[in-house]
């Protein structure tokens, strides 16, 4: 049974931080300050705290205004409001200019949509933003991530989206710090195989590889937290080891980190890499954990993919 | 007329010559809905607003958004008689090696406060702008002018609703009111009308103007700025195509190049030099 961490209540946590060294920080929402458990945020910062309703469109509209005039608005609602409803404001009006806007979707996957359904299971935002340019692009693995990684997107200079979770986020039992576009090594037991895994589901991951271990296949297992920039030089050297590979995302499997790697993999050290992620359909409710087994995200799905993986190796 | 009208009336028509010549040159734009804003945008630059071109980043001017973007024309030319660069440039409009890009661009184009081309946007973006006007404890105006096609964009609505919220004041928003979009009468394509009940239900101040009226112009954007805690919406009737008489009525000139005959005759008629 995972330990669970929040990492909404990460993010809001850092971004009390945030504002209180920045006075340009406020935080934008779309009658999402529960989402974000912002109330003590918007009580406590009444002037930094923005809320237009229900209206994402207009939030992230709202939010390039403000960066064109010097704010650093973080706009913070469910991942798919953000990246489909308002998806032509964040290309044309933030990531086209590159303003200094911060999008944070919550939902991120389908485990963390769970019983809402398909409405709020975000399986999509990754690879609508990766499509987009000028934007950085993150999926912290926790918690302690989310905290890491969100006063390190409020350094960049531009545009960028961080995907959070439910608040029932799995917790990822490391220490390893968030550093922006580099590779996050969790386990190296050997080079037989990468498992090249971001988000809730590393902890199937690393499951995996302990599996694999027992069977005498030895993993490296790498949290791949940024999309964009992809850390090119840590994959080629993580790839030049196992020469295999496999990716481990709660996202649609066309284009998530499984299409990063791949894209990435098939122009620079061309090696077998197999996708783990949701097969291109649409989910059904449920717990987060049986959820991401019924869609072909199981320990033993990945364990079975590395072997697949290392079978058809050169 | 007021010496100020005249000399309004006056930078208007150069601003019409040039927005002809480069597109009739460029071969390329959209002559109509420049020419029905171009007297919101001549007074709004050469009167109305607080800036200054030697020093289009200054942290304390007046904003501006084009929402209809594609009016660029006017708006490219009115920045180059105003002196953001120069007016040589003109004919490079929408050409790979200008800067003049085919709608407004922020970073390109010096002068330019906001992107834009995609319809509906300019009034959420200019809320954006007011609200850090206002955290920032600055002084300026936002001005915005958008079609009135370009109103059946939902976002508008969601940015009315909250810029009545918010009791931004400093939100000026003309809606170009020439009654004709891309694809024929806005009755017509999209049952908007009426539109000033739909602004004053959304609680915004306002008004309806000769939008080709410079006295009306000023009177209006004096009584939007006394209004404090409300935003402020300029219902301006305009005519598309507005000062070149071969253009009114004929909504081909949307978008739309003048062959050489059609260009020397706008001269003629605008008092331009034919180059």
């Amino acid at each position: 049974m995972n330990q669970l961490g929040n990492t909404r209540i990460a993010f809001i946590e850092s971004m009390a931080e945030i504002v209180e060294k920045d006075p340009k920080a406020v935080l934008v929402c779309a009658d999402s300050v529960l989402v974000v458990k912002g109330k003590p945020f918007a009580e406590k910062y009444p002037e930094k705290f923005f809320d237009v309703g229900i209206a994402e469109q207009n939030a992230v509209a709202c939010a390039a205004g403000m960066a064109a005039c010097g704010l650093v608005p973080f706009v913070a609602t469910y991942a798919g409001f953000i990246t489909m409803r308002a998806c032509e404001q964040v290309r044309t009006f933030v990531a086209y200019p590159g303003l200094n806007v911060k999008l944070v979707g919550a939902n991120g996957g389908i485990s963390a949509g769970e019983r809402e359904g398909v409405t709020h299971q975000f399986f999509e935002d990754i690879g609508i933003m990766r499509t987009i340019p000028g934007i950085t692009v993150v999926v912290p693995a926790d918690h302690n991530q989310v905290h890491q990684a969100t006063k390190a997107i409020h350094k960049v200079e531009g545009p960028v989206y961080m995907r959070i979770g439910s608040g029932r986020d799995p917790v990822v039992d490391s220490d390893i710090p968030f550093e922006l576009g580099k590779v996050r090594i969790l386990k190296e037991d050997g080079g037989d195989i990468a498992i090249l895994a971001n988000g809730f589901v590393i902890n199937r991951a690393l499951e995996a590889a302990d599996n694999l271990k027992t069977e005498g296949i030895n993993a490296v297992v790498a949290d791949v937290h940024t999309l964009k920039p992809l850390d090119e030089k840590g994959i080629i050297e993580i790839l030049k080891k196992t020469g295999a590979a496999v990716t481990v995302e709660d996202h649609n499997i066309i284009g998530g980190l499984g299409s990063a790697i791949t894209e990435f993999s098939a122009e620079k050290m061309p090696c077998p890499v197999v996708r783990i992620g949701l097969r291109d359909v649409y989910p059904r409710s449920g717990l987060p954990e049986p959820l991401l087994d019924y869609y072909k995200m199981s320990v033993t799905d990945i364990v079975e993919a590395a072997k697949r993986a290392i079978k058809t190796k050169k | 007329m007021s010496e100020i009208e005249r000399q309004l009336e006056d930078i208007a028509r150069l601003v019409r010559i040039d927005v002809v010549t480069m597109i009739h040159k460029a071969g390329d734009g959209h002559p109509g809905p420049a020419l029905s804003a171009t007297d919101l945008i001549t007074a709004l630059y050469f009167h109305i607003m607080n800036i200054d071109p030697k020093n289009p980043g200054w942290e304390d001017r007046d904003r501006f958004i084009l929402s209809k973007g594609h009016a660029c024309p006017a708006l490219y030319a009115a920045l180059a008689r105003k002196g953001y660069f120069p007016r040589s440039e003109l004919v490079g409009l929408r050409s790979l090696e200008s800067f003049l890009q085919g709608h407004p661009d922020m970073n390109k184009i010096p002068g330019i406060d906001s992107t834009s081309g995609s319809l509906g946007n300019g009034v959420g973006i200019g809320l954006g702008m007011t609200l850090a006007g206002r955290y920032l404890g600055r002084d300026y105006f936002t001005y915005v002018i958008t079609g009135d096609g370009e109103i059946e964009e939902g976002i508008v609505w969601e940015s009315a609703m909250s810029a009545k919220k918010y009791k931004a004041g400093k939100l000026i928003v003309f809606v170009d009111n020439n009654g004709i979009q891309s694809g024929g009468p806005v009755e017509k394509v999209s049952g908007l009308n009426p539109i000033l009940p739909k602004w004053e239900a959304f609680g915004w101040h306002c008004q309806e103007i000769d939008g080709h009226n410079f006295a009306g112009i000023l009177k209006a954007v004096e009584n939007a700025k006394e209004n404090t805690d409300q935003p402020s919406l300029i219902l301006a009737h305009t005519i598309k195509g507005q000062g070149v008489p071969f253009m009114i009525g004929d909504n081909s000139w949307h978008k739309r190049v003048p062959t050489k005959e059609q260009y020397e005759e706008a001269m003629r008629v605008l008092g331009g030099e034919i180059s």
